[in-house]
């Protein structure tokens, strides 16, 4: 019973945060609801039993990618966006479509997933989960890791091309 | 669960007092920092209020009470209000999962007509299984205490402050959590407990099939990892916003940094943080590197209850194994207590001996010189634990 309220109050802030973040017209103010949503699913995660995966995206997403993303979004002037997001009939519109998107998704999470409380106490881990799931990524999904990876390096690759062509600190002229 | 309220009550009292004890020790440790510069520089330091200035922490506690709240008009009061509880936060969580000394066994013993069965107490807040990425996941939060505090005072120099701050934690966790990876690749797990037990033997390593076991040495990280343990260390200091790195609060430029808007009790939780994260880099660096709360051959969570029984004796307590078992994990958080302070007295020196980096410097030895030492210190540890566990034939 208790592992059903907890679950059941964090899927409600996790889904309260993530309206905020797409209806506060303050682009930090979304910014930083995207962090609290962050560690709500790191605290969804810990409560399903994944808890490798849990620290990750605290490290990762909660830590890393939204203390950059927020960084970013301090340097710019957002008086503009402030003034377009915060009234107006097309932001509007855009805000009602994405909570209209949101409430979607959750109904068909909630939908598809009746069973998600049972499923933590019939897969009672026998062996270290982390130590399986590096087994997992290392044998069965092997090279779908490695392309992510190259995939990401790419990415990297293409991020420093495009910042030195444009212009800015690093530019070569 | 099958807990019951005796050990409730005791995992609360628990997770109070290692919070308190982080919270105390802040005091003392800017006592230390006052007079140890003062040391350093040839003065004298606060010597006035009661002996040798230690009844100074109490006037600065007075004085931060006291002092006048004060909001920024133009800024977020929200943002500027949450914003020192975020950077407390993250330090007293990592500091509540890192094991302070050997379990305590409680044997079964009847009280209010109640039997009470037998229990093992953890010397930390909380248990989790996978401390380390815990810990990591936990004080990579830290960055947003400052970016809160910069942004919600609207003020540019707190603004500054705030995106240098953030700038360097990102650049420098890059390098602490690869450091910290060939710790997990020596010791094969991530969990603090099962490091330190590892920690409390005779260094032993395989060479070419056979094991070899050196008796003298303790079997400590920083013989495998020296690399690694400077690589952390030098980390730290940056995660911790401390000199020479703390150009978030470079007072020559930008007045105070993030907390130029802050007085009173805000401030000093902010100082509290920052405090707090020096004692979970200190004891992350014992834990990873130094045998945590063992002393191999001297005290180990198996020698500790010996020693102490006598003493419990002494003392005409019963030698049962309760008592026994709790003087001898309070012994052997006395030998993390001491290894702590020694890694706190060089932040303090450090501190006091060190001119602070140019921005450019800063994101040079970060970027180009710790990660790819970082890189290669992982890289190299993956490939030789291959190599010397792997069995040849022998």
């Amino acid at each position: 019973m208790w592992e059903a309220i907890a679950f059941y109050s964090l899927a409600f802030f996790l889904v309260f945060f993530a309206f905020k973040t797409i209806t506060v017209p303050n682009p930090i103010h979304a910014a930083l609801y995207l962090v609290l949503t962050m560690i709500g699913l790191g605290a969804a995660f810990f409560n399903l039993g994944a808890q490798f995966i849990a620290g990750v995206q605290m490290i990762v997403y909660a830590g890393a990618v939204m203390v950059l993303f927020v960084m970013v979004l301090m340097l710019f002037d957002l008086k503009a966006e402030l003034r377009s997001f915060s009234k107006g009939l097309f932001s509007g519109g855009l805000k009602v479509m994405s909570a209209a998107l949101l409430a979607g998704l959750a109904i068909g999470a909630a939908n598809s997933s009746v069973a998600i409380l049972d499923t933590q106490d019939a897969a009672k881990p026998t062996m270290d989960v982390t130590r399986q799931l590096g087994i997992l990524l290392y044998t069965k999904y092997l090279y779908a890791f490695e392309a992510l990876g190259i995939l990401l390096l790419a990415v990297a690759v293409g991020v420093v091309a495009v910042s030195r062509i444009k212009g800015g600190t690093h530019a070569q002229h | 669960m099958g807990i019951d309220s005796f050990e409730f009550t005791v995992n609360l009292l628990k997770m109070i007092v290692i919070f308190m004890m982080m919270v105390q020790i802040v005091p003392l440790l800017v006592w230390v920092e006052r007079r140890g510069s003062a040391f350093i520089q040839n003065r004298l330091g606060p010597n006035r209020v009661g002996p040798l200035g230690l009844m100074q922490l109490l006037a600065d506690a007075v004085k931060f009470l006291t002092k006048q709240e004060f909001v920024p008009g133009r800024g977020y009061p929200a943002l500027f209000y949450i914003a020192p509880v975020v950077a407390m936060i993250p330090a007293a969580l990592a500091f509540g999962a890192i094991p302070l000394s050997m379990p305590v066994n409680v044997d079964a013993f009847d009280w209010l007509g109640q039997h009470w069965g037998p229990y093992v107490f953890k010397f930390q807040s909380y248990e989790i299984g996978i401390g380390i990425v815990f810990v990591l996941g936990v004080s990579s939060l830290a960055a947003f205490g400052v970016l809160l505090a910069g942004y919600g005072s609207n003020n540019k120099y707190a603004l500054f402050g705030a995106l240098r701050a953030s700038a360097q934690t990102i650049s420098y966790e890059l390098a602490m959590g690869l450091a910290i990876v060939g710790v997990i690749l020596l010791f094969g797990s991530f969990n603090f407990a099962d490091i330190v037990n590892a920690q409390a033997a005779p260094l032993n390593f395989m060479l070419a099939g056979h094991k070899v076991e050196l008796g003298f040495l303790p079997n400590w990280g920083i013989f495998f990892q020296p690399l690694g343990a400077v690589i952390l260390f030098a980390a730290m200091f940056a995660e911790t916003n401390r000199l020479p790195f703390d150009l978030p609060e470079a007072e020559g430029e930008l007045v105070a940094g993030y907390h130029t808007e802050y007085a009173g009790f805000k401030f000093n939780m902010f100082f509290i943080g920052e405090y707090g994260h020096m004692l979970v880099a200190s004891a992350l660096m014992v834990t990873f590197y130094f045998g945590g709360y063992t002393l191999y051959p001297f005290l180990t969570p198996e020698t500790a209850p010996k020693i102490m029984a006598p003493i419990a004796a002494m003392f005409g307590w019963s030698t049962t194994s309760t008592a026994v078992s709790l003087l001898g994990a309070l012994l052997l958080h006395v030998v993390l207590l001491v290894k702590m302070v020694i890694f706190l007295w060089i932040f303090i020196h450090v501190r006091w001996t060190l001119p602070r980096f140019r921005y450019d410097q800063l994101m040079d030895l970060g970027w180009r010189k710790m990660l790819p030492w970082a890189l290669f210190n992982t890289i190299a540890t993956a490939v030789l634990i291959l190599v010397m566990r792997h069995n040849w034939g022998a």
